[in-house]
């Protein structure tokens, strides 16, 4: 499985959890960090199970997600939903 | 000329009021209303109107009262704790006869309450909330294209009858992303004119706004003539939504995002073959009695959701006059029921 990694802007996210309701691998959830409008900031509860895959980016309204992934280590083919 | 925009409720709204010929808008910082005074930060100015952070809430809604006394389209915007400390300043617009928009994203309460959605502030919006006997329009929308249009309908009625007007909304309608279609921008020099507002006097008799008069019968007659235009308003300006009504025996009355909410109800109800309908009121007051008595005639129940204890339920009720029952469901502090929640309710009554 290709490995990702997601970072929030804290100061982006409302908490509206539709990021958390998109993640197929229950990586996200609403954390009790609240920034400064008093929201509940999102937060990688699993963040060993994330795949890069970005489905949560890409729902994100309020664009607060960035995914990262790894790279692949040459010569290893690009698998799965991970896209260059 | 219209554009397509994907923007939050707030920002839907802000954009609305600039484009209906707002000029001059004046806030203070609470959530989940800030994008509306981040909004009109960055674009007002560039409309050619004024935007200023004030000092506090107390502050801006008398601004407000100098910039609307001058005849230019005035707005500011809180949320539920900040909408009372407006209170004082609405009565004072109210009894000076000035147009003016308020907006409150209102949020879980009493007190400071908390930041997610509620419906608490129904009995302040539309039964007084300030001294006095007096009036607000309230609208209520419940989707983001609904608050553009409000946003600029409020301005226009406001306008027309002199009389200030409140929008509603709620933590959810501010925060959440939709697409908008934005009316085209009006200029402001086109918009009625207002021969009653302070402009220096040269060449007429000076204008005197003011919401004092010590002579009793003086400050009844003021009264008695707001209460005509308030009387017009109510027999002009309701407007609702009705969804599924021609056979219902179940009617769901609910406003804003409840409404929203209770569409979703609807359709799920007649997958299943329950004859369920909306009737939704888009201004809260004037209060759409009339709709509600006709459809009080022949369904088996009206169920009033709401997110409070039930405060727009007061209203059905005074609507239905016992022509058939009148069941409430509502959740409090900031908690959203689903549409499998209210379904549930229905059932009990279908
Ligand atoms: S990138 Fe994919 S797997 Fe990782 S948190 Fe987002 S949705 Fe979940
Ligand atoms: S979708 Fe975006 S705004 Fe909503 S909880 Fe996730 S990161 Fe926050």
């Amino acid at each position: 499985m290709p490995k990702g990694k997601v970072v929030v802007d804290r100061e982006r996210c409302k908490g509206c959890g539709l990021c958390v309701a998109v993640c197929p691998f229950g990586v996200l959830d609403l954390s009790k960090d609240y920034n400064s409008s008093g929201y509940a900031v999102v937060t990688a509860v699993h963040p060993e199970a994330c795949t890069g895959c970005a489905l949560c980016a890409q729902t994100c309204p309020d664009v607060a997600i960035e995914v990262y992934r790894e790279k692949a280590a040459a010569g290893t083919p690009t698998r799965g939903a991970g896209r260059p | 000329m219209a554009e397509r925009q994907l923007m939050t409720g707030n920002e839907a709204m802000a954009e609305a009021a600039i484009r209906a010929g707002l000029r001059a808008y004046f806030g203070y910082p609470i959530t989940p209303q800030n994008e509306v005074l981040e909004y009109m930060a960055a674009h007002l100015p560039q409309a050619g109107g004024a935007f200023l952070q004030a000092e506090s809430e107390v502050a801006a809604i008398n601004m407000c009262y100098g910039a609307a006394a001058a005849g230019v389209r005035a707005m500011t915007s809180s949320s539920s704790p900040g909408v009372s400390l407006k209170m004082e300043g609405i009565s004072y617009l109210a009894g000076a006869d000035l147009p003016c928009v308020i907006l409150n994203a209102a949020r879980g309460g009493p007190g400071l309450g908390n930041i997610a959605p509620a419906q608490g502030d129904y009995f302040q919006a539309t039964k007084g909330g300030g001294h006095g006997d007096y009036r607000l329009i309230v609208l209520a929308p419940s989707t983001g294209q609904e608050a553009a249009e409000l946003a600029g309908l409020a301005f226009d009625l406001s306008d027309r009858y002199r009389v200030p007007a409140l929008i509603l909304a709620d933590g959810m309608l501010g925060q959440m992303m939709e697409p908008v279609t934005l009316p085209p921008p009006r200029d402001p020099g086109t918009l009625p004119p207002k021969p009653w507002a302070l402009t220096g006097a040269k060449g007429r008799e000076p204008n005197l706004i003011a919401s004092f008069a010590l002579e009793p019968t003086v400050l009844r007659e003021i009264n008695v003539k707001r209460y005509a235009r308030y009387r017009e308003i109510e027999a002009r300006e309701v407007r609702w939504e009705e969804v599924a009504t021609e056979d219902a025996e179940v009617l769901l009355i609910a406003y804003g995002t409840m409404g929203r909410i209770a569409k979703t109800v609807v359709r799920r109800g007649r997958e299943r073959g329950v004859k369920v309908g909306l009737l939704r009121p888009i201004t809260l007051w004037p209060f759409p009695y009339a709709p509600i008595r006709t459809l009080a005639e022949r369904v088996k129940a009206i169920l009033t959701v709401e997110l409070s204890a039930g405060q727009m339920w007061e209203d059905v009720r005074l609507a239905v006059e016992g022509r058939t029952a009148t069941p409430f469901y509502g959740e409090l502090g900031g908690v959203v029921p689903t549409p499998s929640d209210i379904l549930q309710e229905v059932l009990r009554y279908a």
